[in-house]
């Protein structure tokens, strides 16, 4: 286990103590709620885990390096930006699934690039939005973050 | 049977890999264990955080009072005000659809465009449950700095879409529709996390991943459970008026 880990784990397990100390009744509640949500992406999440297994074992990660990096860095960054935008899935997914992809030798780029879009814009939920906070304000904010998603992702390859 | 045709219609997707599982294992039984093999370590990584997560997401939702954090940023809309709506996107759950009725909220509380933005894009990128992930599968340098530049971006946004979008712009809310029926809710926000059906079996259900208003008869005691879930509705769309 790695520190960070480690250090969630200690933060979560003293703030519980005191949790249950304090209001046993509540907290417990609280788990009980808790466990519900996780049991309804449980499914969603082992599928991903299990199709990972499958495209690492039939796409080797050599074959994944070798194809991103021949393609340019800036045009894949996009791609994946683009394709973030469109995609819907929890993050909690997305990420062993990109995960995946880093450890097989993708450029982190791309990635953050991907990860940022696919929770800040919504292609998908642009209806919803539009129609609580008007097209205006809809249509900027998405762009916004498609743009500062670009941003951040080109920063971050120059720093890591 | 039909809690069976209930289960697979609610796993679709796990349905669909596992039957790739079962043509692998007959066309390439070679590459079956291999697979299941890669599965594994993914596996073993998120059982590592998997708990972490679920006792934090409790704590929070114990703890951290939502309604003082809401109530406080209405009135503020300078820096202090930010500061609470980013606190409150870093601190829920839920996929950033289920912010937008939380937000809608928080406008009509007298929520800045600014903060609203700034919730917004805190409660999608930045949430602490989901730090914990990013850090557990991409490395924790990893996560400290898409967090630094994320959280500047964010401020950033909120500000440029302000000198922009002004409180006029917004649509007008159109509550009037929901108020034919006491107990209402809209299932294009709900995140079928079932807290509802759970609190109050009696006029919630879930169908589809999508909670449902059951029943509109209030007997004594009713009262109670559904103020309750109410409050606890993560996207906050249950509307009652007994
Ligand atoms: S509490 Fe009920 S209505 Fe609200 S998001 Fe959860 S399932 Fe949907």
């Amino acid at each position: 286990m790695d520190i960070f880990t480690l250090i969630f784990w200690v933060i979560t397990l003293v703030w519980l103590g005191f949790s249950l100390k304090k209001d046993k009744g509540k907290t417990l509640k609280a788990i009980k709620m808790s466990g519900g949500m996780m049991k309804g992406i449980a499914g969603d999440i082992l599928g991903i885990l299990l199709l990972i297994g499958l495209i690492l074992t039939f796409v080797p990660p050599e074959t994944i390096k070798a194809t991103i990096g021949q393609t340019n860095e800036v045009v894949s960054t996009v791609l994946f930006a683009l394709l973030g935008s469109i995609t819907l899935i929890p993050a909690f997914v997305a990420f062993p699934l990109v995960a995946s992809l880093v450890d097989a030798g993708a450029s982190i780029v791309p990635i953050v690039a991907f990860l940022t879009t696919l929770t800040m814009v919504g292609v998908v939920t642009f209806p919803l939005e539009k129609r609580e906070f008007g097209l205006k304000f809809t249509l900027i904010r998405n762009s916004l973050s498609l743009i500062f998603a670009l941003v951040i992702a080109l920063t971050m390859g120059v720093i890591l | 049977m039909t809690f069976l045709k209930s289960q697979l219609k609610n796993n679709r997707f796990l349905m669909i890999v596992i039957l790739a599982y079962v043509a692998v294992g007959i066309f390439s039984p070679d590459k079956f264990l291999p697979s299941l093999g890669n599965t594994w370590y993914y596996v073993k990584e998120m059982l590592m955080i998997m708990p972490v997560i679920l006792l934090l997401t409790s704590l929070i939702s114990a703890w951290v009072p939502k309604e003082t954090i809401e109530n406080a940023f209405g009135k503020n809309s300078g820096i202090k005000g930010s500061l609470f709506a980013f606190l409150l996107g870093s601190f829920s759950a839920g996929p950033i659809y289920a912010a937008f009725p939380v937000c809608k909220m928080l406008l009509s509380k007298g929520a800045s465009i600014a903060n609203i933005v700034i919730i917004l894009s805190t409660w999608a990128v930045i949430k602490i449950p989901m730090l914990i992930t990013e850090s557990k599968f991409l490395g924790p340098e990893f996560m400290v700095v898409r967090w630094i530049l994320t959280t500047l971006a964010i401020f950033l946004m909120g500000y440029i879409t302000s000198r922009f979008v002004k409180p006029e712009d917004l649509p007008a809310d159109d509550e009037a529709a929901a108020l034919v029926d006491p107990l209402s809710l809209n299932p294009d926000y709900c995140v079928g996390c079932g807290l509802c059906a759970k609190i109050a079996p009696s006029h919630f259900k879930m169908v589809d991943k999508k909670a449902t208003v059951i029943s509109q008869t209030l007997s004594s005691g009713d009262g109670l459970a559904i103020k309750d879930a109410v409050a606890k509705c993560p996207s906050q769309i249950i509307r009652f008026h007994p």
